[in-house]
């Protein structure tokens, strides 16, 4: 452990939720998708990435829940250090994070209630209760009446909502979103980010990648700036909530 | 303990989900197992009838010991005695020349064929059972070899050859099930293996998102292992129904053919210990296939 690590932990460097340190991500040999990036997301902040196409915010994403490890420099989730952790303790720390994927990730063989139960079943949750609280998501997303129904069935917006939904049905401690309003209306994704943001305001800490000026400049939330896997600007929030 | 429920119960459905939807791959699995267990099944109910042919052949077997004409009938009861201390005898019956005849006559329904004869043809004999130590190919000889010195027998009749014949082929048979047993088994493993395996391919994604929101390597994977031993149980019942149907179809040749060399021997089929052996047996291999599976397979996380 090196004593960076032993502070951050420890608590020394406050309540960190996560935090990187020096982090590069490298798919081939000589080419990186995320560069040296040092930052800290306090437990409870709601924190926007934000950057062009290519710019490192799924990668980014992917590192905090371990779906990829860096190739350089350390990261600490939830105390976890992503670098250094075992394969066994993957299922345990993904449990606390809830993610939207970019591409949604929805088991197709599965009704759009059971996706949403099924990160309740992994830990054990007995079905009927993780079908109750899955159809109490399934409202707050509006799809409560196509709750039998498969993800194929469903539009990309509302293939996006389940997502949304499966992403909070366990209260996660920490929420990572990936362009979840990219495939909404103006309407529709007012209503998905202050779902997400009252997520924030119970105490999980979020963090959303988007392109979409209108959410940032609605939100004036803290924004992380990505350009080629560099961090170009971290803008603090504005305080002018909604 | 309310957890480890739920997660057992949301495993095994999930098992259940698996068969249901991809019922094509799910039926290959089952067909293959299914005649896996046919072949290897009807070997082994074969080997068994013979065995069962075998113990009756031994109650029924009896050595008859031939005697000379012109013994006097105190001779002949004197040989008797004396037959019946040979070590491994059961039981003696002495048949005279009259009670020969009359056996004839009875058997050939009237016995025209004798009626011009002024003399009864029929040799006197003595009938000898063994004990059931001796009812073996071995035990035969010894006792046949005890009989053929004793004066005023003329000649054995005994099956003796056809004994050991048929013992050299029932352990012939035994091995060659044994062998072939493996060699179908391994066979069958690879086969369902690689059909689960095909499952498990099909289903990546799958296995990659389970993985993504947080399910454990086996949360991930027992519901394959249910799958693969579902599968091998209704493969082995799907087996049994088969070999019972074919052993159906088979019995009255079988029974006529049985007849004519042993008389009222009945052929069997499984008990309900070897029935659950053939389906016990699918299901090993379903789960074995299936475990053999996932060794290849991608982690998921
Ligand atoms: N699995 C991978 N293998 C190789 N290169 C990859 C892989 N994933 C991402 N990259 C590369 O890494 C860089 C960053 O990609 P990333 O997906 O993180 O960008 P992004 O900011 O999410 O973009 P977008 O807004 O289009 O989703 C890109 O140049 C991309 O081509
Ligand atoms: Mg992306």
């Amino acid at each position: 452990m090196s004593g960076w690590e032993r502070h951050a932990s420890s608590g020394a460097f406050g309540d960190g939720a996560v935090r990187t340190y020096h982090v590069s991500k490298s798919y081939i040999a000589g080419t990186f998708a995320l560069h040296d990036l040092t930052l800290e997301v306090k437990k409870g902040e709601f924190v926007f990435l934000t950057g062009s196409s290519g710019a490192g915010k799924t990668t980014l994403l992917k590192l905090l829940f371990a779906a990829e490890r860096p190739s350089e420099g350390q990261i600490l989730v939830l105390g976890r250090n992503i670098a250094r952790l075992r394969e066994s303790a993957i299922p345990a720390l993904r449990r606390r994070i809830g993610v939207v994927f970019q591409d949604f990730k929805l088991l197709n063989r599965l009704t759009i209630e059971d996706n949403v139960a099924v990160s309740l079943e992994v830990v054990g949750t007995p079905r009927r209760e993780a079908r109750a609280r899955a159809f109490r998501l399934l409202k707050q997303v509006g799809l409560q009446h196509r709750r039998y129904h498969h993800p194929l069935s469903l539009s990309g917006g509302e293939q996006q909502r389940v997502a949304i939904a499966r992403a909070l049905v366990n209260e996660p401690e920490i929420l990572l979103a990936d362009e979840p309003t990219g495939n909404l209306d103006p309407e529709l994704t007012i209503e998905i980010m202050d779902l997400i943001s009252s997520a924030s305001t119970r105490g999980t800490t979020v963090i959303v990648a988007t392109h979409d000026h209108n959410v940032l400049e609605r939100y004036g939330k803290r924004t992380i700036h990505l350009e080629g896997g560099r961090l170009a600007e971290d803008t603090p929030a504005t305080g002018a909530e909604p | 303990m309310k957890r480890f429920g739920a997660i057992l119960l949301s495993l095994v459905r999930s098992g259940f989900r698996g068969l249901q939807s991809s019922p094509v791959t799910s039926a290959v699995a089952v067909l293959t197992i299914s005649v896996a267990l046919v072949l290897g099944g009807g070997f082994a109910l074969l080997v068994s009838n013979m065995g069962g042919v075998l113990e009756r052949f031994g109650e029924e077997l009896q050595v008859v010991a031939y005697l000379e004409d012109g013994l006097e009938p105190d001779e002949a009861r004197a040989l008797a005695d004396s037959v019946r201390t040979v070590e491994g005898v059961a039981a003696v019956a002495l048949v005279t020349k009259d009670e020969a005849l009359r056996r004839f006559r009875e058997t050939t329904g009237g016995g025209a064929l004798l009626e011009g004869l002024d003399q009864n043809p029929l040799p006197a004999s003595v009938e000898v059972r063994l004990i059931e130590a001796r009812r073996t190919p071995e035990g035969l000889a010894v006792v046949v070899s005890a009989l053929s010195g004793l004066p005023g027998v003329s000649e054995l009749a005994h099956g003796q050859e056809w004994v050991e014949g048929y013992a050299r082929f029932v352990a012939l048979v035994r091995t060659t099930a044994v062998g072939l047993g493996i060699v179908l088994g391994i066979a069958a493993l690879m086969i369902v293996a690689n059909t689960i395996r095909l499952a498990v391919y099909a289903r990546e994604d799958e296995i990659e998102i389970m993985a993504l929101v947080g399910a454990s390597r086996s949360f991930v994977r027992i519901p394959f292992l249910i799958e693969g031993t579902v599968q091998g149980a209704v493969g082995g019942g799907l087996a049994l129904l088969l070999l019972y149907t074919g052993y159906l179809l088979a019995l009255p040749q079988l029974e006529y053919g049985l007849e004519l060399v042993l008389g009222n021997v009945t052929p069997h089929f499984f008990g309900a210990s070897g029935a659950l052996t053939v389906v016990a047996a699918g299901s090993g291999l379903g789960l074995l296939g299936s475990a053999t599976a996932l060794v290849g397979a991608r982690s998921g996380s």
